[in-house]
């Protein structure tokens, strides 16, 4: 084989990847981009019709808390203003596997989902709960306890009657084998912080030696802490960078390197002790990993 | 004599890896078999699950609405049909028994639908809470259908990617001789999604 020949159809190849690739990203985000988007979980109750006072959505969060902490069941309230279109059980499954509410393995999980506009409301129920919470009582609860209330305009009413219904008939009932542990959920900017810090650590250990091993050292650590594949190379990045101008500026005498190293030094154990906490629990409300099959019931008011 | 010591290296080279890379493939599409028949299975389950409603369901209705014989032996028959097929992860191999379970099944839900539309004549059998359980609980079956077959549909696509695509193609045709799976048809999803509604 001609040497001389590779050369343009290795350039073929390049072109015709990036092509692809970019095609292909175009594709994967216009497929994403749904007709609604499901919410973030920001806490319990997430009231994005504004439909219920502090007070009552304080409460509610306590209730639920503590039914958590009690049973290990998760129970949510989501109030969408509208559903934009789409029926009202494609979202609600949409949002409970979205959210994990339940813990994995059991997927003790239910949400209450209410869409203003379209008077819908709905009861979705994880696999774990269809035992207790069945569809005829799931029916009976959104029947007797919300939509009266909700006709009589009386909208937090109608939560509260529902989650109490909802929490009363799981609770005695349904008995956690054991008490869960809230899951950490992996931070994935806390890795990369964690990462560069490394890697600056052991980059200025190596910057004695010279100005360029130094940060070829400290990156490739990084690279390899860091998930694959775009944190890694964001950590290591990030690392190359700080270590070229802690290189570039601490040129000089071997007093000057040494204080710079000694600033650095502090800097990456303060900055440990910080990459260690941004793995912690975040403190606020999120899914346990469980999952829906469908279960639950709809009505309307 | 150089040169053809360092092709037979490439070629070997070559070779190890396209080994490797359909050895990979191996498992991936022994995997998604596998997946594929386990959400066939859930598949089966829920649709079984209705078939288990029904005579209830028929009683019921019977209690207050005796004389509409055409519309209660209708959903008997119907069911009579869909339950009467034996269905196994086999059937997956075979597309004509798919498409008559999709058509019997289909055939099942139309009949529900109609039972369920003349429940509206009658109020007292709608205020009867057994009906009204027994409905609920037709409905959430009905959604967790939609939900099992949505998640076959998935896991199939999946598959048929891998059995498609170059070079696992390979190892599926002649390897394991595995076949693309059938897939619900966009038209019966259609038909099945809802029964029809009665409005006065």
């Amino acid at each position: 084989m001609d040497r001389k020949q590779t050369v343009p159809v290795h350039r073929g190849f390049v072109s015709c990847f990036i092509l692809v690739s970019t095609v292909t990203s175009a594709l994967v985000f216009a497929f994403l981009a749904h007709a609604l988007d499901v919410p973030p979980l920001t806490g319990r109750i997430v009231d994005l019709a504004h439909v219920l006072p502090n007070s009552t959505m304080e409460s509610l969060t306590a209730q639920l808390a503590a039914h958590e902490t009690q049973s290990s069941n998760q129970v949510a309230v989501l109030i969408v203003p509208s559903l934009e279109g789409e029926p009202l059980e494609e979202f609600s499954h949409r949002v409970a596997t979205a959210w994990k509410l339940g813990q994995k393995g059991t997927d003790n999980g239910a949400l209450l989902l209410v869409a203003i506009k379209e008077r819908k409301v709905r009861i979705e129920v994880g696999y774990g709960l269809e035992g207790v919470l069945t569809d005829a009582r799931s029916a009976q609860i959104i029947r007797n306890e919300i939509v009266p209330r909700f006709r009589a305009d009386d909208m937090p009413g109608g939560v509260i009657g529902g989650i109490n219904a909802i929490v009363k008939t799981i609770e005695g009932t349904y008995q956690a084998s054991e008490k869960a542990v809230p899951r950490q959920e992996s931070d994935v900017i806390g890795q990369v912080v964690v990462a560069v810090i490394v890697g600056l650590f052991v980059g200025l250990l190596f910057m004695n030696i010279h100005r360029f091993i130094g940060p070829l050292a400290g990156a490739g650590i990084s690279t390899l802490l860091a998930p694959w594949l775009v944190p890694a190379f964001m950590a290591s990045g990030i690392t190359l960078l700080l270590l070229l101008m802690i290189g570039a500026s601490g040129t000089g005498g071997r007093r000057s390197r040494y204080s710079g190293m000694d600033d650095w030094v502090w800097y990456s154990s303060r900055g440990g002790g910080w990459g260690g906490g941004s793995f912690g629990s975040r403190g606020g409300f999120s899914g346990g990993g469980g999952d829906f099959g469908g279960g639950g019931a709809s009505g309307n008011w | 004599m150089g040169r053809t010591w360092w092709k037979g290296i490439l070629i070997t080279v070559t070779m190890i890896s396209a080994l490797s890379v359909s050895g990979c493939g191996y498992n991936d599409l022994q995997g998604l078999d596998e997946d594929t028949k386990a959400a066939w299975s859930e598949v089966i389950n829920q649709y079984q699950r209705r078939a288990d409603l029904i005579p209830n369901l028929v009683a019921t209705v019977k209690g207050y609405a005796a004389h509409e014989k055409e519309t209660l032996e209708g959903v008997v028959n119907a069911r009579a049909k869909a339950t009467g097929m034996q269905v196994t992860p086999e059937v997956l191999k075979d597309p004509a028994a798919f498409e008559a379970f999709q058509k019997a099944q289909a055939g099942l839900t139309s009949a529900l639908g109609r039972l369920i539309a003349i429940a509206e004549n009658y109020p007292n059998l709608k205020a009867d809470q057994n009906f009204r359980d027994l409905q609920s609980q037709l409905e959430g079956t009905e959604n967790r259908i939609t939900v099992a077959r949505k998640r076959y549909i998935d896991r199939v696509a999946e598959y048929n990617k891998m059995v498609r695509f170059f070079p696992t193609n390979l190892t599926a045709k002649l390897l394991l001789h595995l076949e693309e799976r059938p897939n619900f048809t966009v038209a019966d999803e259609n038909a099945v999604a809802k029964p029809p509604e009665v409005k006065f």
